[in-house]
């Protein structure tokens, strides 16, 4: 059975020393935050995971969801691990304090997130959910309905969905046929059937809040035709109660390849009643507004499997004996020694643990900016941490959820033939992790997203917040001796992003498959090279310190430099070849 | 902001500067001075561009002091009529009460009274009284028969008289309609027809006598059609307006936004005037329909941008701002203007959309069949030639395809079978034409179906030389993305750039510097840079230049300064003769390629300065430096060292556009020897010409080094910028860009002890242009103006 300790150190690490809490204190609401407040949250979480959630993966895994007359059922534990879990406070820990939130920043919350992440992925989907939910009617909703429903959402006694995908599409929403029909109170009847719902019905909660994509009679065609509604289970009473069942139902349960204990319905809705949530044809927009969470959020999953997968990879390199070091025993007193001292185990290792580091600290950059991008006074500042959250989020979703398929991959393999056996778990971690690449917008539509809606808005705008940041922290550092292994290889990796960041902005304008053809090596090539800035940073600092964390950090940041980042180098070959080849391609000859 | 050093502005001898110096002058016009009688919109505006061309000009009206009222407010009138100030001491105000004799002297008299054929005729009766003999009368009649206008007047008054039709505003529209009668003489027609091209620019289209000449005649038609099959069809104004835009080529005011911009209050004048004069079976008059919605918005004065708003109008939003609302044509109400999402609209192909079967395709389908069909029938009734009939809708209604080019473009043979489809006659010319098309390219030339059934040369008149002619004819000597060159003959090359608004990028520069390379071994021996863009140059790419600031390549922006300045340098130390003809805009970089060139032949029509401030940032292409040598070496200036640094400073600092060639000359922009030509189409010509005419015994100029007053005047400068800043005339970031300009103009570390060498300026150029790109506020310019296009004062 895997075992999870959460990364308490390097967390801290990330969150006090990288990303640094002088910019998060100077934010309204924010400045208590300290490790005396933040460690014993932390430590609250990682006991919870390691003791509920971990513990409830495997059988969950196991026993999946099942559906029996529309009733929804979780895996046995379930139901209890989430009370435990809401009364713990755990649902309301970032939520805003006018509904009964705590008001902590995302910089703390992404770090509970991912220990969530670590230890059972399907659980956190129904809090994750529900926290999209929050989202959209806090931003959109009226007064009426963020007093309605946000206590009770932020309380965990309701939980949320984010109803999109319909048989027919997924991607391209401007597809949807739900329909809405205005019913003369003020609500409308919502008709037509989704699927792919997360947390579509469970027994978790008293109520499930239903936000969903739907087109009014009048509706322009295509994705500026589509109207966001929100629609419950149970129709609330006068007094905020859950009242009569609403016409909304769940046809089906999914079977899927992992993430068995969250409940992916298909859902029917039926003249339900709704209420138009912000303006009418402008719900895909609003959708948007949240988008960048929720895709930070895919991220951290990722991330989440990762660090489970190295930790018992790790466990088993050490436990595992057999054969004898390449470069002499190792361990004479046992018949073998450990496949920890295997280079090519080690280059499995370390690999897994310098990209989940690595995605570590990209995302304690990114939680602050995103911090600093709601919660700061001047508009100017705020705009400019949101470039960098803009910038950043197709790259985080994209290689965080690549970083963790790799690292289940990885785990398994440093297993051998156990990893292949179901009641080891190794094999859950990569069936769990698969799905990440594909939902909250494919990888590839982050490809896309990032070249064709990130890199050329405002003139290029949002790549400032990086490059200039990145270019004058190695301006800063070129000349200290020390820091020299760790900036060169940068500097020659954002020399060639510099370039190539160039070469795709202007063939794209060109010609847009151009863009398209090199977006995906483009994404991956520009997140190696932010998370090598991010490790040079880390090195920066762990060569001022002198305990064996920071020994380890600066060794992980050599590998990275030495062993990862040149993959820039053949990345960069790629997109400058250009998309003849794809294109020139008879589809006939597919 | 000013900062005025007292030194003369440089008064231009008007009459000198329009005719490009030491040519062939064609033979002076025998019109010598012109009367205009009544000073209206059309009047006063024709007098000003006459008086623009440097001719004396009389301009009277019926209200007594109207005229001169009228010059008063020409003057302040945007966008001006008048190209500089001074042309408005050439027109002569007064009375038609009393002032008729001030016409004795006058070689053509235009009239544009009221338009009533009796008013008009007892003015012509009068001015049978004191007209010089062989003097030319002209109408601006849009309305009358030129029959009605002579009758009862003579066989004199007949045989000099002819009908000539501005389009507004007479100096910025380029059509000029001219209806001779039956007894106008040839001589008096070629007059008339020889000064409205040459000396006041316009092409001259003759015209059959006949209601609405061709312009308002097919505009009249397709804007019935486009407002009656808009109703039909159920398309919303923004619908209908973005069919006819982009696809068609009409103005993006298409036909809804038009209406709002001329008054919609027009429409019944001109439909009354055309169904009076026009037979019950035109296809006009049948089309004649009284909508409802049109006349009570008129009744309620809802007449377009003048009136209380249109078919679009704007109103403030609850937090301010200004929301674009449209019309409902069903239920004629306001309601949220939004963009037309038509899947037709996505195509580019024209017959493609007229094919398309959503309500946009039917639309583009409908107008283009009442339209072209009518257009098609006209000939020859109201023109010989379709060529003329193009021409006139190209610069009469601003279409960016004349009715018989849109022909050429969805196939004649298309056009007559979907005619024949809806019932509809198939018009003969366009029957004639069959399978073939109204233009062909042959022999590099092209040519026009004729009404004989034959092709006939598309005609230039002597001293017209079109790029587009000379590109169909051949191959380009060289060829990038952002620019080509070309061979015009006589050992003249031509430097064309054609990116989009014909921005500078390194392509351009490329290109320059292959131009400069191949004339110096001999390719040719004088270069012309030119083009028939509608600007001719907006500027360096500052999209490419943010962008690249963006990601931090300042090695890369920095080494285009480098290269930029390189080849302004190479452009005017080049062995043989470099000759820029702008016409339109020539901004920033576009600025400083004219300011390198030996001699410059602008269109009247150019709008030439360094607004480079304007984005956050300073000329980097040697703009600051020829400037201070412009006004170093200016003979009126005053002596001494801060003069030219003090003209140069308010000129960029404020990053003013001169709005005429004239005005440029006043900025020195453009040198006193410049020439400036009237006649878009005469200007390739008249460029040639004046390289050719420097090619003997060429020598590069001399460059001096300058001597400029370092710190001191740097701190003079900043004191003025500062007390600006302090009456809040500059923003915070104003007095930032001024304080790198004016280290860049003052010579830096230098002072007048010591000579600045242009060198050295041009590296002060960089280096300020670089800090400048650096600052977040300059970024900000740049993106402002890139995304709205407008300045941001930050």
């Amino acid at each position: 059975m895997p075992t999870y300790a959460a990364p308490l150190r390097d967390m801290r690490f990330v969150l006090n020393e990288l990303a640094g809490t002088d910019r998060l204190r100077a934010l309204p609401g924010c400045e208590e935050i300290g490790p005396d407040l933040v460690d014993p949250v932390l430590e609250e979480a990682a006991k919870f995971c390691s003791e509920v959630l971990l513990p409830l993966n495997r059988s969950g895994d196991e026993e999946g969801c099942t559906l029996e007359n529309g009733v929804v059922r979780t895996p046995r534990g379930f139901p209890e691990a989430y009370r435990a879990f809401r009364e713990a406070g755990w649902t309301s820990l970032g939520a805003d304090p006018d509904y009964g939130g705590q008001g902590l920043p995302k910089s703390v919350g992404m770090l509970v997130e991912e220990m969530i992440c670590s230890a059972n992925l399907s659980f956190g989907m129904y809090p994750g959910l529900s926290h999209g939910a929050t989202m959209a009617i806090s931003k959109h909703g009226t007064p009426e309905q963020k007093a309605l429903y946000l206590p009770k959402l932020t309380s965990g006694e309701w939980s949320g969905t984010m109803c999109l995908t319909e048989p027919h599409c997924g991607t391209d929403l401007g597809l949807i046929r739900t329909k809405a029909v205005p019913a003369g109170d003020g609500s409308h009847r919502i008709t037509g059937n989704k699927i792919f719902i997360s947390a579509g019905e469970h027994d978790l909660a008293d109520n499930i809040v239903h936000l969903v994509l739907a087109k009014l009679p009048d509706a322009p065609p295509g994705t500026r035709g589509i109207s966001l509604f929100v629609v419950p289970k149970f129709l609330p009473s006068e007094d905020g109660r859950p009242g009569p069942r609403n016409a909304v139902t769940c046809t089906g349960l999914e079977h899927k390849m992992g993430i068995k204990a969250s409940a992916t319905c298909a859902m029917a809705f039926d003249e339900a009643k709704g209420w138009l949530v912000g303006r009418p044809h402008k719900g895909l927009s609003a959708m948007f507004t949240m988008m960048n969470e929720a895709r930070l959020g895919v991220g951290v999953q990722g991330l989440g499997i990762a660090e489970i997968a190295y930790q018992n990879a790790v466990a088993y390199a050490r436990d595992r004996i057999q054969g004898r070091g390449l470069q002499g025993t190792q361990a004479p007193d046992r018949p073998a020694d450990p496949i920890l001292v295997h280079p090519d185990v080690r280059r499995m290792l370390l690999t897994m643990r310098a990209m989940t580091e690595g995605c570590r600290a990209l995302s304690a950059l990114a939680a602050l900016e995103h911090d600093v991008s709601v919660r700061h006074p001047d508009a100017a500042v705020r705009q400019q941490a949101d470039d960098f959250v803009q910038l950043m989020t197709p790259i985080i979703k994209a290689v965080f959820t690549d970083t963790g398929w790799d690292a289940a991959m990885l785990g398994m393999q440093v297993w051998g033939g156990h990893g292949y056996i179901r009641d080891n778990g190794m094999e859950q971690f990569a069936r769990d992790a698969r799905i990440t690449q594909i939902y909250e917008g494919t990888n590839g539509i982050q490809a896309l997203d990032l070249v064709g809606r990130k890199l050329g808005a405002h003139g290029g705008r949002y790549l400032r917040s990086f490059f200039h940041p990145v270019l004058a922290f190695i301006e800063a550092q070129q000349d200290a001796p020390a820091m020299e292994e760790f900036i060169l290889p940068l500097a020659k990796a954002f020399g060639r992003l510099q370039q190539v960041t160039g070469e795709v902005a202007q063939r794209g304008l060109r010609d847009p498959f151009e863009a398209g053809a090199a977006a995906t090596d483009y994404l991956r090539l520009f997140g190696l090279t932010a998370m090598a800035y991010a490790w040079a940073r880390m090195a920066a600092l762990a060569l001022e310190q002198d305990d064996a964390f920071y020994k380890a950090k600066l060794a992980t940041a050599r590998f990275f430099m030495q062993r990862i980042l040149p993959e820039t180098s053949s990345l960069a070959a790629k997109v400058l070849a250009g998309g003849e080849s794809l294109r020139e391609f008879e589809d006939a000859a597919f | 902001m000013s900062l005025t050093t007292g030194a003369p502005m440089v008064e231009t001898e008007l009459r000198a500067a329009s005719v490009p110096a030491a040519q062939a002058k064609p033979a002076a016009s025998p019109i010598r001075k012109v009367g205009v009688i009544g000073a209206g919109v059309m009047g006063a505006g024709i007098a000003a561009q006459v008086a623009n061309a440097g001719v004396p000009v009389v301009l009277l009206d019926i209200v007594p002091g109207g005229a001169a009222k009228a010059t008063e407010r020409m003057l302040k009138t945007d966008p001006a009529p008048f190209m500089q100030k001074a042309a408005a001491r050439l027109v002569t105000p007064g009375d038609i009460e009393g002032g008729l004799p001030l016409l004795a002297d006058c070689d053509w008299i235009v009239e544009a009274i009221v338009e009533r054929p009796d008013a008009k005729r007892d003015l012509y009766a009068k001015l049978e009284a004191v007209r010089k003999p062989g003097s030319v009368v002209s109408s601006n009649t849009s309305t009358i028969p030129l029959s009605a206008l002579t009758q009862g007047l003579g066989e004199v008054f007949a045989a000099d008289f002819l009908i000539t039709h501005f389009f507004n505003p007479p100096r910025y529209m380029r059509l000029l309609e001219v209806v001779q009668g039956p007894a106008t003489r040839a001589e008096a027609l070629a007059a008339i027809t020889d000064f409205g091209d040459r000396v006041l620019g316009k092409t001259v289209i003759p015209c059959k006598d006949r209601p609405g000449f061709i312009a308002n005649r097919i505009g009249g038609m397709w804007m019935q059609s486009a407002i009656n099959r808009a109703f039909d069809l159920g398309l919303t104004v923004e619908e209908a307006d973005a069919v006819m835009g982009r696809p068609m080529g009409v103005p993006k005011t298409g036909v809804f936004g038009l209406l709002d911009l001329v008054g919609i209050d027009l429409m019944p004048h001109v439909a009354a005037s055309m169904k009076a004069t026009l037979p019950e079976t035109d296809a006009y008059v049948l089309g004649l329909r009284d909508n409802a919605l049109i006349t009570r918005m008129i009744a309620e004065g809802r007449t377009g941008r003048k009136g209380k708003g249109g078919f679009y109008t704007r109103e403030k939003g609850a937090g301010g701002e200004s929301l674009k609302r449209a019309l409902d044509l069903t239920t004629g109400d306001y309601r949220a203007s939004d963009k037309p999402q038509l899947e037709s609209l996505a195509l580019r192909d024209l017959r493609a959309l007229a094919e398309h079967p959503d309500r946009g395709g039917r639309y583009a389908r409908a107008v283009l069949l009442d339209t072209l069909a009518y257009a098609a029938a006209l000939v020859p009734e109201i023109a010989d030639s379709v060529a003329d009939v193009d021409a006139a809708m190209r610069l009469g209604y601003n279409w960016k395809y004349g009715p018989f080019e849109l022909i050429d473009r969805v196939g004649a043979a298309w056009l007559a079978r979907a005619l024949a489809e809806d019932g509809r006659p198939v018009p003969p010319l366009l029957a004639q034409v069959a399978e073939g098309s109204f233009y062909r390219v042959q022999d590099g030339a092209l040519e026009y179906f004729g009404t004989d059934g034959g092709y006939h040369a598309v005609p230039r008149p002597a001293g017209v030389l079109l790029l587009a002619d000379i590109k169909r004819r051949a191959k380009p000597l060289a060829r990038n993305g952002s620019a080509s060159l070309w061979d015009l003959g006589d050992g003249v090359a031509c430097l064309e750039f054609h990116s989009k608004m014909n921005a500078l990028d390194p392509g351009t520069v490329e290109m320059i510097g292959k131009a400069i390379a191949m004339g110096r071994k001999g390719g040719f021996k004088a270069l012309v840079i030119h083009n028939e863009g509608e600007q001719f140059s907006v500027g360096a790419n500052i999209g490419l230049a943010l962008f690249a600031a963006n990601i931090a390549a300042w090695g890369e922006i920095e080494g285009l300064i480098e290269q930029g300045q390189k080849a302004m340098r190479s452009l005017r130390d080049a062995p043989f003769p470099v000759v820029g003809a702008p016409s339109g805009m020539a901004l920033g970089g576009g600025c400083e390629i004219l300011l390198h060139c030996d001699a410059v032949q602008a269109h009247a029509e150019s709008y030439i300065g360094l607004v480079e401030v304007g984005v956050g940032l300073i000329p980097g292409w040697g703009g600051c430096t020829t400037m201070l040598r412009r006004w170093a070496e200016n003979p009126r200036a005053p002596k001494g060292p801060m003069p030219p640094v003090a003209k140069a400073f308010e000129m960029i600092s404020t990053a003013q556009v001169a709005k005429s060639a004239f005005e440029a000359k006043e900025m020195l922009l453009l040198r006193p020897t410049d020439g400036i030509t009237f006649n878009r189409d005469r200007l390739l010509a008249d460029a040639k010409a004046r390289a050719l005419s420097l090619v003997e015994g060429y020598a590069p100029p001399e460059v001096k080094p300058l001597r400029l007053p370092g710190a001191s005047g740097r701190a003079a400068l900043a004191m003025a910028v500062q007390q600006q800043a302090a009456l809040g005339r500059a923003t915070p970031h104003d007095v930032v860009v001024c304080d790198h300009l004016a280290e860049t103009l003052t010579g830096g570390r230098k002072d007048h002890t010591e000579e600045t060498t242009e060198a050295e300026l041009h590296a002060l150029e960089r280096r300020s242009f670089m800090a400048l790109l650096k600052t977040p506020a300059t970024l900000a310019r740049v993106e402002h103006m890139l995304e709205t296009g407008r300045p941001l004062r930050n």
